[in-house]
C-alpha cells in the first residue's frame, strides 16, 4: 500500500514527510537526505553499489543510500556523516592518522564520509576487530586516490581508542561498585 | 637504512614544512563538510536549474543525413534543443585538448596544440559513445533522456577502424580528413612532417652494427584504463543576457573563463567562474570533453537564461582513457650492460581525437632521453600517431611516463639477464639526465636505489624462476624500476606568472589565497605550512592562517592548475618571497609610526624593534590595533626559474606472488622511495607514495576496459564492471621513503611527487612476475590469463 507520507528519524530529530512534498515515491534515500535535508556529506557517485560513497547508518547498521528507495526508511533511524562532531573517535583518527609511514586516511576527501561510516558500523558491531575483519567491512568502498593503507591505520586506532575508553569506564563502574 | 629504520630526514629541519602534521582540510574531509560541484549547485540553491543531455553516437562511425528534433522541442518540460546546424553551433568553428593547464588560450597558437580535430555538435560521430548532433535541457534528467529519444536521425553508416595495424592499412577509412586527407596518421605537431624521424642524436645505426648483441623488446601499455574518480565531470552555467555564471568541478577557473570567452566572446569581467574542489582528478579535463562547457552555455542562453546543468553519468566518466602505445625498441648492449644506441618506434592509438596521444609517442620520449638515458649517445625515434574510432585515449595520472617506463625498465631488466648483472647496477649505468652531476653517476639515482634494496631486501633476490615453490603452487620474486620525479620550475614556464596573497588581520590572523582547486594533491596544505614558516619574524603557526580556498574569477587572483603535481612547491616560492613583501610592508607602516626608516628596524617574535637599539620595538600586533585597524595585504605575482635544474628520480621495488595454478599476481611488499629534493609536507608525500600505488597496481593487474570487436564500444564502462582495487586488494606492506639529494631553484629546489607517485609501480611488478616465474607480460593489463598462458608458452606451468 502506497502511504502519504513516512517518517525518518535523522541525525537524531523525527521529520514526518509528506508524499509530493517532501519526496516522491521513486526518491532515493539519498536524494531525499542531499536535496531535502542538505545533508550533502552524503555522496553520490555510482549509484550502482560498488562504491560505497552514499553509506549511512541506518539503526546502527551500514547501508547504500543510492541503493534503497526513502520509502524503505520510513521509521527508521538514519545517522549521517553531519550526525557526527569532531570529538568523535572514527573522525578523530581519521584526522589525525598521519604519522611517518602511516600516510593519510583521505586525499581529496569524496569518499571519506562513506567510509567513515562504515568503520562507524563495524566498530558498532565488533569493537576490537582484527585486521582481516576491517579489511573484508571496508572493501566495499573504493577511495580512487588509494589511501587504504592510511584508512585501515585511522580504524586500527578508532577501535583502540574505544576499546580503550570501554575498558576505562568498566574499570571505574567496578572502582565505584 | 633498512624498513625499521627507514625515516626521512630533512636535508634541513624546518618549523613546519616538511614535517608530519594533518591536512589542513582533514577535519572537514572526514565530516563532510567539503563541498563538491553537486553540493554547491543543489536545485535549491538555482531554483529552475534545467538538465542537459548530449545524444551519444550509437554507431562507430556514422554521420547525420537528417534529423527531426520536433517531438523533442514539444515535449512538455523542454526547454531548450540545440543542434549541429544551429548557427550559433555553426559559428563556433572547431576546438581541441588541453586548453587547460599547459595553454595560455585556446586561440594562442604558441602554447596550444595545433589539431583542431573537434566540432563542438558533430554531425559525424567517430566512436560508440561520442557526444554529437543534438543536446536538450529539461526539467528532469529523465525528461531530457527522453526528449533525445524523440529525436528521429536518419543516419549514414560508415566504416570504421578500431586498432592501430588497421589505421594504417591504404584502404582504412579516413577518419579525420580535415587534418590529413590521405592517411589516419597525425601530423607531427612539431613540423607538420609524416612518418619521419621525430628525434635523432648520434649514429645508431652503427652503434648497432657495433654491438656486442641487440636486445629488442616490444611493449604496449594504456587504452585499457581510466581515471576512475568518483566525482565526474560536469558544469552548471546561467547565460543571462550579457552575463555568464559558471559552477564546475574543472581545476582551473581561469582558464574555463578564457575558454568560454574566447568562443563566445562574452568580456572577461562577465564571465564568472567557480569550482568547488575535486573528488580527485588523476588528469582527467585534458581531451576536450570539456566541450561540454559551451553546450551546456548556449543551452542556457536558448532556455532565457535558466541555470543548466550537465553532469557525466557513470559511463560517460569513461570517455577517456589512459592513450594506448606501442614502443618498439632496438638496443645496441654491450656486455658489459651498456647500452650504446637504441632505435625506436613509438606509435599511439589515439582513438576518435587527439588527448595526448601524441606527446606520449613524441615530445615524452624524446625528453625522457635527455632526462633518463642521457648516457646513450646513439638514438633514433620514429614516432607515429594513428586515429581510431574508439573511445579517446587521453591523460591519465603520470601522462606518458608510466607508459614508457613500462617499456623502458623491462629492456634494463632484460639487458641485466642477458648479461647476469644486477639490474640496479645495468640502471646506475646507462640512466642520467644531462644535467646533474655531470662525468659520475647520478647520485638521486644511486640513493634511490640503495635506500630501497635496503628496505625491500633485494639481496635475498634470487635468479629468475629459481625461488621456491609456496605451498606447492606459488613463486615469489622482486622486480625494480626507476623513473624521473616530475615536474621542476622550468617544466612549468608556461604557466606564466602565478599570484598570492597575504592578508595579516590586527588580531595577528591570516587569510591566504593560493587559489588551486584540492584534488587531494594537498597543494593548500603546503601553502599553508609555507606560509607559516616564512612568517616565522611574525610567530604564525599554520592554525593561525586560513586558505581561503578553490576557484573564483571575481575574487581576484588567477588560480594555479594543480596538474603535474606543482602547485605545493611553486606556491611554497611565492609565499617566501611574499613573506619577504609583507615584512617591507609591515617595517614601512610602523617605521611611520616610530619615526623610523624601515632600514633602521627588524621584525622578531612579532616585534618591530630599532636594529641600533633593540629596547626600541612596538608589538606588531599592538601596533595593527592601536592604529587603524587595517590589515596588511601583500600581493604577489612570480614567475618560474627559467634555468635547467634536472631533475630527481624516483625507485620503486615490489615483490610479488604469482600462482602457478591459477596466473593469479598477488603484490606482497612494496618499497618506493622518492627524492622530491624538498618535501613540503611529508605525511602529505608519504601518502602519494603509498596510495598512489594502489592506482599503479589497479592498472596493471585489475583494471581493464573491454572492447566489443564490432563496434569498438566499451562494454564495462561502469564501476561495478571496471575493477578498481580496493582495501582487499592493496598490499600488505608498502614503505616509503622521502629522501632529499637532489637539489633544484628558488629557495626549497623542490620537485612534484603525487603526478608520478606510482610511474615505476607497473614496471617494478612486471619485473617481479619475471623474477619469480621468467616470464614476461609485454601489455597492459598482466590478467591472470596471460600469465598461464605465458606459462604454457614457455613450457608449462611448472618449468
Amino acid at each position: 500500500m502506497i502511504k502519504d507520507g513516512i517518517q525518518l528519524k535523522v541525525n537524531g530529530r523525527t521529520y514526518a514527510l509528506k508524499k509530493d512534498r517532501d519526496y516522491e515515491e521513486a526518491d532515493t534515500l539519498s536524494k531525499v537526505l542531499r536535496e531535502r535535508f542538505g545533508l550533502t556529506g552524503v555522496r553520490v557517485s555510482c549509484e550502482q553499489g560498488a562504491c560505497g560513497a552514499c553509506t549511512v547508518l541506518i539503526d546502527g547498521k551500514s547501508a547504500l543510500s543510492c541503493m534503497m528507495l526513502v520509502t524503505e526508511a520510513d521509521g527508521c533511524d538514519i545517522l549521517t556523516i553531519e550526525g557526527l562532531d569532531g570529538s568523535d573517535p572514527v573522525v578523530d583518527a581519521f584526522v589525525n592518522t598521519y604519522g611517518p609511514g602511516e600516510g593519510t586516511a583521505m586525499q581529496c576527501g569524496f569518499c571519506t564520509p562513506g567510509f567513515v561510516m562504515e568503520a562507524h558500523s563495524l566498530l558498532n558491531e565488533n569493537p576490537n576487530p582484527t585486521d582481516e575483519e576491517i579489511t573484508e567491512a571496508l572493501s566495499g568502498h573504493i577511495c580512487r586516490c588509494g589511501c587504504y593503507h592510511g584508512i585501515h591505520k585511522a580504524v586500527e586506532k578508532a577501535a583502540n581508542h574505544i576499546c580503550k575508553c570501554k575498558e576505562e569506564a568498566e574499570a571505574k563502574e567496578a572502582a565505584n561498585e | 637504512m633498512n624498513r625499521e629504520t627507514a625515516t626521512y630526514i630533512p636535508r634541513e629541519e624546518k618549523r613546519y614544512m616538511g614535517t608530519y602534521r594533518p591536512k589542513i582540510d582533514a577535519k572537514e574531509k572526514a565530516l563532510g563538510k567539503t563541498q563538491y560541484l553537486d553540493d554547491i549547485t543543489l536545485k535549491g540553491k538555482l531554483p529552475g536549474m534545467l538538465y542537459a543531455k548530449i545524444l551519444e553516437c550509437p554507431y562507430p562511425h556514422a554521420r547525420i543525413l537528417k534529423m527531426n528534433t520536433e517531438k523533442a522541442e514539444a515535449l512538455p518540460g523542454v526547454f531548450a534543443v540545440l543542434r549541429y546546424d544551429d548557427p550559433e553551433i555553426k559559428a563556433l568553428g572547431r576546438t581541441t585538448h588541453a586548453w587547460t593547464d599547459i595553454a595560455i588560450t585556446p586561440k594562442d597558437s604558441d602554447t596550444i596544440m595545433r589539431y583542431w580535430d573537434r566540432d563542438f555538435l558533430p554531425q559525424t560521430g567517430l566512436w560508440v559513445g561520442d557526444h554529437m548532433g543534438v543536446a536538450v535541457a529539461a526539467e528532469t534528467p529523465e525528461i531530457a533522456e527522453e526528449a533525445l529519444k524523440l529525436v528521429d536521425i536518419k543516419w549514414e553508416i560508415l566504416p570504421a577502424v578500431y586498432e592501430m595495424d588497421d589505421a594504417k592499412k591504404p584502404d582504412a577509412p579516413i577518419l579525420h580528413p580535415e587534418l590529413n586527407p590521405t592517411t589516419n596518421q597525425l601530423r607531427h605537431s612539431e613540423d607538420g612532417i609524416e612518418n619521419h624521424l621525430f628525434f635523432q642524436r648520434g649514429d645508431v645505426e652503427n652503434a648497432l652494427k657495433e654491438a656486442d648483441f641487440v636486445l629488442e623488446v616490444e611493449k604496449t601499455y594504456g587504452g585499457v584504463s581510466t581515471h576512475g574518480c568518483l566525482e565526474y565531470r560536469g558544469c552548471v552555467i546561467r547565460w543571462d543576457e550579457d552575463k555568464m555564471d559558471v559552477w564546475t568541478n574543472h581545476y582551473m577557473t581561469d582558464q574555463t573563463r578564457m575558454y568560454l570567452h574566447d568562443y563566445t566572446h562574452v568580456p572577461l569581467n562577465k564571465i564568472r567562474v567557480r569550482n568547488g574542489n575535486s573528488g580527485a582528478h588523476m588528469g582527467k579535463w585534458n581531451t576536450g570533453e570539456d566541450i561540454f562547457f559551451m553546450i551546456t552555455a548556449y543551452l542556457s542562453k536558448r532556455a532565457g537564461g535558466r541555470p543548466v546543468r550537465y553532469k557525466m553519468t557513470n559511463h560517460e566518466e569513461f570517455h577517456e582513457t589512459r592513450s594506448e602505445n606501442r614502443y618498439k625498441i632496438k638496443a645496441a648492449c654491450t656486455n658489459a650492460g651498456k647500452i650504446t644506441g637504441m632505435e625506436m618506434v613509438a606509435e599511439g592509438n589515439s582513438g576518435a581525437y587527439i588527448g595526448g596521444c601524441d606527446h606520449n609517442v613524441e615530445f615524452i620520449v624524446s625528453e625522457t632521453m635527455n632526462r633518463a638515458f642521457a648516457p646513450v649517445e646513439n638514438v633514433s625515434l620514429y614516432s607515429y600517431t594513428w586515429f581510431t574510432d574508439k573511445v579517446p585515449g587521453g591523460v591519465v595520472r603520470g601522462i606518458g611516463n608510466v607508459q614508457l617506463c613500462w617499456c623502458f625498465m623491462s629492456l634494463l631488466d632484460e639487458l641485466a639477464e642477458r648479461t647476469g648483472i644486477d639490474v640496479m647496477d645495468v640502471i646506475k649505468m646507462n640512466c642520467t639526465n644531462d644535467i646533474n652531476w655531470p662525468g659520475e653517476r647520478n647520485r638521486s639515482i644511486c640513493r634511490v636505489l640503495d635506500e630501497g634494496a635496503a628496505i625491500i631486501g633485494w639481496e635475498n633476490r634470487h635468479k629468475a624462476g629459481e625461488g621456491p615453490l609456496i605451498d606447492g603452487c606459488k613463486k615469489r620474486g622482486m622486480g625494480v624500476a626507476i623513473w624521473n620525479q616530475w615536474h621542476a620550475e622550468l617544466n612549468e614556464l608556461t604557466r606564466g606568472f602565478y599570484e598570492v596573497s597575504i592578508r595579516l588581520n590586527p588580531d595577528m590572523s591570516v587569510i591566504i589565497q593560493a587559489p588551486t582547486s584540492e584534488t587531494g594533491a594537498g597543494g593548500n596544505s603546503a601553502a599553508v605550512f609555507a606560509c607559516a614558516e616564512n612568517l616565522d619574524y611574525l610567530n604564525i603557526k599554520p592554525e593561525d592562517i586560513l586558505w581561503t580556498p578553490l576557484g573564483d574569477t571575481e575574487l581576484g587572483l588567477r588560480d594555479n592548475a594543480p596538474t603535474d603535481s606543482v602547485i605545493s612547491f611553486l606556491y611554497a616560492e611565492a609565499m617566501a618571497e611574499g613573506a619577504v613583501k609583507l615584512k617591507a610592508e609591515i617595517l614601512r607602516r610602523v617605521g611611520e609610526y616610530m619615526e623610523k626608516d624601515p632600514e633602521e628596524l627588524d621584525i622578531t617574535d612579532a616585534y618591530v624593534y630599532e636594529i641600533a637599539n633593540p629596547s626600541n620595538r612596538v608589538g606588531v600586533e599592538w601596533f595593527m590595533l592601536h592604529t587603524d585597524c587595517v590589515p596588511i595585504h601583500i600581493h604577489h605575482a612570480r614567475h618560474n626559474v627559467r634555468e635547467e635544474a634536472g631533475l630527481p628520480f624516483g625507485a620503486w621495488f615490489t615483490e610479488v606472488e604469482v600462482d602457478i595454478e591459477t596466473g593469479q599476481v598477488e603484490v606482497l611488499d612494496m618499497a618506493v622511495v622518492n627524492d622530491v629534493g624538498c618535501v613540503m609536507h611529508a605525511s602529505g608525500a608519504e601518502s602519494h607514495q603509498i596510495s598512489g600505488q594502489a592506482m599503479g597496481i589497479g592498472e596493471v593487474l585489475f583494471e581493464e576496459i573491454q572492447y566489443d570487436k564490432e563496434s569498438g564500444a566499451m562494454l564495462n564502462n561502469n564501476y561495478i564492471d571496471y575493477k578498481m582495487v580496493t582495501m582487499a586488494d592493496f598490499p600488505k606492506r608498502v614503505t616509503p621513503l622521502l629522501v632529499e639529494e637532489w637539489k633544484g631553484l628558488g629557495k626549497y629546489g623542490a620537485a612534484g611527487m603525487a603526478e608520478g607517485a606510482f610511474t615505476g609501480a607497473g614496471a617494478s611488478i612486471a619485473n617481479a612476475i619475471y623474477n619469480a616465474v621468467g616470464i614476461r607480460i609485454d601489455d597492459q593489463a598482466i590478467t591472470p590469463v596471460k600469465v598461464l598462458n605465458k606459462l604454457m608458452e614457455k613450457g608449462g606451468n611448472r618449468e
